[in-house]
């Protein structure tokens, strides 16, 4: 009863500025945060379509889920598209950056260049890839039957399909990831470059034994966030290829999507959601396992 | 297409909300004197708007007192989205003339339609119209909450000039004197080295609805008459299913259908293509698009061992009373006027789609329409050996499913038919099972 009382004392006593002050963010986190992540729990064991009324299911979503082949298609898709997209997307921002942080003419207008696709919208460059990729006239066959090479399947092989995406996701987004390494880059105390240099050490050895170590932290960053970008892929299957051909780009998110608003499966999408929030934690976590390291410079 | 999906959504969702701000069921006559309005939706396009409209005249000067107001389906994906987004919002009119019975569980489950074997003269209504039998495939636990309206019977169109031209003098019945065609019109006429005159052609996208054209049908015929569900079970993993799933693999393989995705017109029309799977309405779209071909109708190709009748999906349309409706008595009023012979006779002119009436071919009233119309007479005498869709719930989902495995199988050639088949058929399971 005392610190009950206690409690009531200092709350009425308190300066209410405070209240006000968080009750933005309290009243955002509260409505677009809280009541979404509660409300899909309570889905994940039921059934229901928004029109029906809802149905108790108990555990049978995550019975179908565990049955269901197309979800474990869905999770090897995006874990196909990662395993292409990551290594490209470190190795294509790292050679940039190490390019625009050279004494280099026009570099302001070249890193505003690069991050341009950044800014636009995701549909708008996914349809623009499209057109691009096109098969029978698309720009990049056209190239290739200028110079005498026969056409690429780009979207229209299942084998291609998903590569084409990564490629294209690559060049969306570079940009923010020239950013960080930037940032690293100029992070560097330029003394060690200075002291191995009169060790004698040629620029290729200055990169692997004193850029890429102390960058460790900033590629810890770019991975993590490239893998939880990555796993949210969906506007570029959705616009481009629509999961196809043959699934070979239906993402996780795409196909909860499906899940929830194509076939008005909510319970079953929220189960597929839950499930797939979990593989990400856990993927994220090994990463951080494998990847994270003392800088040994 | 699909990136305007959920603009399309939300209009459609805006709309219906609108729609149901508005004072809908009573308006004032000439007289003065206050009159119940209903609000009929019919499918959106021309031949059927116009068809509505003139039913409408005419009952809004037969009945002061009753007034209708006719509004097309609002344009979307597909009917069964706007119907799903009005009841979801409770603006669903008070009578729909396209429901499509795939979709009958849904509203049903969502309490939105009127069951419409209360009406104390539903039966006798029905039994003059409608043969018992037939009828009792739209029932819902012995209950009907849908007037069989209409039937279009999926058959094969077949250009006349084209099969001429090729050599082709007959019209093919089974797969082998299909392939036989096939082979002959299938062929480069400008000389460039690339095919560009097929047998046939069907969209290579999995979309759900395009195996109501193909593998469906398909499957009717050869199994004669069999649905892919028997009692809520699984009933299409076998041979027939199997041999139509062969028959659309050779159809690609050897390149009788092309594997392109054909925009700017439909490729029969343009003459690009020698054989369609449509429905009657498709007789209509010919005349007005292309008045000087040549074309015939023939029942679907069955494989060579095929015995009977050739069975095929009759692709229904029906009609239904929302529960939303404040007059429900006056909406069956209106939905008898609907289904009576001589607006029959007008669905038959207006709209060229069969009422589904077992005096179809009998009735006198009739038999100048077909006299005049003798490509009509062969799907009016297809009638009798058409199915509906399974009473399924997810019916969306399982077509899906089998679309899938028709893109890996048909279009690619990446599975064997058994194989399709039986994945096809453990998915359709899984979604069964879960929606028990």
């Amino acid at each position: 009863m005392k610190s009950t009382f206690n409690i009531r004392q200092a709350l009425r006593q308190s300066d209410k500025t405070g209240f006000w002050f968080v009750s933005p963010y309290a009243i955002f986190f509260l409505l677009f945060v809280a009541y979404p992540l509660l409300f899909s729990f309570i889905l994940v064991f039921n059934r229901w379509n928004i029109v029906t009324p809802m149905e108790w299911v108990g555990l049978r979503n995550f019975d179908r889920l565990f049955r269901d082949p197309l979800f474990f298609k869905s999770i090897v898709n995006t874990l196909v598209f990662l395993l292409i997209h990551i290594p490209l997307q470190i190795s294509v921002a790292l050679g940039l950056s190490l390019l625009l942080n050279s004494k280099i003419k026009f570099r302001g207008f070249f890193r505003a260049v690069y991050f341009l696709p950044v800014v636009v919208s995701g549909v708008v460059v996914t349809i623009l890839w499209q057109q691009m990729y096109s098969f029978d006239d698309g720009v990049l066959n056209r190239l290739l039957v200028s110079v005498g090479l026969s056409r690429v399947p780009w979207i229209v092989d299942p084998s291609y399909a998903m590569p084409s995406i990564a490629i294209m996701a690559t060049w969306k987004n570079v940009g923010i990831y020239i950013v960080l390494f930037l940032v690293g880059l100029q992070g560097i105390p330029h003394e060690l470059y200075e002291s191995s240099d009169i060790d004698g050490a040629s620029t290729r050895q200055q990169f692997w034994k004193i850029t890429l170590p102390l960058l460790n932290p900033t590629i810890i960053v770019i991975v993590v966030l490239s893998t939880i970008g990555g796993f949210s892929l969906f506007i570029e299957p959705y616009v481009l290829t629509g999961g196809g051909p043959m699934q070979s780009t239906l993402s996780a998110m795409l196909y909860i999507y499906n899940q929830a608003f194509y076939f008005g499966h909510m319970g079953y999408a929220a189960a597929l959601g839950f499930v797939f929030a979990l593989i990400i934690l856990l993927v994220v976590l090994l990463q951080r396992k494998l990847i994270e390291s003392e800088p040994t410079a | 297409m699909k990136c305007v999906r959920p603009y399309c959504a939300f209009v459609v969702v805006m709309l219906t909300f609108a729609g149901g701000c508005a004072n809908k069921n009573q308006t004032t006559t000439d007289s003065g004197t206050r009159a119940v309005q209903l609000t009929y939706w019919p499918a959106p396009n021309p031949e059927e708007i116009q068809l509505a409209d003139t039913l409408v005249r005419r009952w809004n000067l037969l009945h002061p007192d009753i007034q209708v107001l006719m509004q097309p389906i609002p344009v979307s994906q597909s009917t069964e989205e706007v119907l799903l987004a009005a009841i979801a919002g409770k603006t669903t009119p008070d009578i729909c003339s396209n429901i499509w019975p795939g979709a009958l569980h849904d509203y049903t489950q969502a309490g939105g339609l009127v069951e419409l074997s209360k009406f104390p003269d539903f039966d006798s209504v029905m039994a003059a119209r409608t043969p018992r039998d037939l009828l009792e495939t739209f029932s819902t636990d012995g209950k009907y909450f849908q007037v069989p309206w209409k039937a279009n019977p999926v058959m094969m169109f077949y250009n006349v000039g084209m099969f001429k031209e090729a050599g082709v003098d007959s019209v093919p019945r089974t797969y082998s004197e299909y392939f036989a065609a096939a082979k002959r019109v299938t062929r480069d006429t400008s000389g460039d080295g690339q095919i560009d005159v097929w047998m046939g052609e069907r969209d290579i996208r999995p979309i759900w609805w395009q195996r109501l054209f193909d593998f469906f049908p398909f499957y009717i015929a050869a199994s004669n008459g069999q649905t892919l569900l028997r009692n809520g079970t699984v009933a299409f993993d076998n041979r027939y299913a199997a041999e139509v799933m062969g028959f659309f693999q050779e159809c690609y393989a050897k390149q009788y259908f092309p594997h392109t995705f054909f925009q700017g017109g439909d490729p029969f029309l343009l003459q690009k293509k020698a054989t369609n799977f449509s429905g009657p309405w498709f007789i209509a779209t010919i005349h007005k698009l292309a008045p000087y071909l040549r074309f015939g109708v023939a029942p679907l190709p069955v494989p060579d061992d095929h015995v009977g009748p050739v069975y095929t999906y009759g692709n229904y349309k029906n009609i239904a009373i929302f529960s939303t409706t404040q007059h429900p008595k006056e909406a069956w009023e209106f939905v008898k006027y609907l289904i009576s012979a001589r607006h029959d006779l007008l669905l038959l002119k207006i709209a060229n789609q069969l009422p589904v009436r077992g005096d179809l071919l009998t009735n006198k009233l009739f038999a100048g329409y077909f006299r005049e119309n003798p490509l009509m007479l062969k799907f009016a005498e297809e009638v009798p050996y058409t199915r509906g869709d399974d009473p399924a719930p997810d019916l969306k989902e399982i077509l899906d499913g089998i679309s899938q495995e028709y893109e890996a199988c048909a279009v690619y050639s990446k599975k064997t038919p058994d194989e399709a088949i039986h994945d096809a058929a453990e998915r359709t399971k899984l979604i069964v099972d879960w929606n028990k």
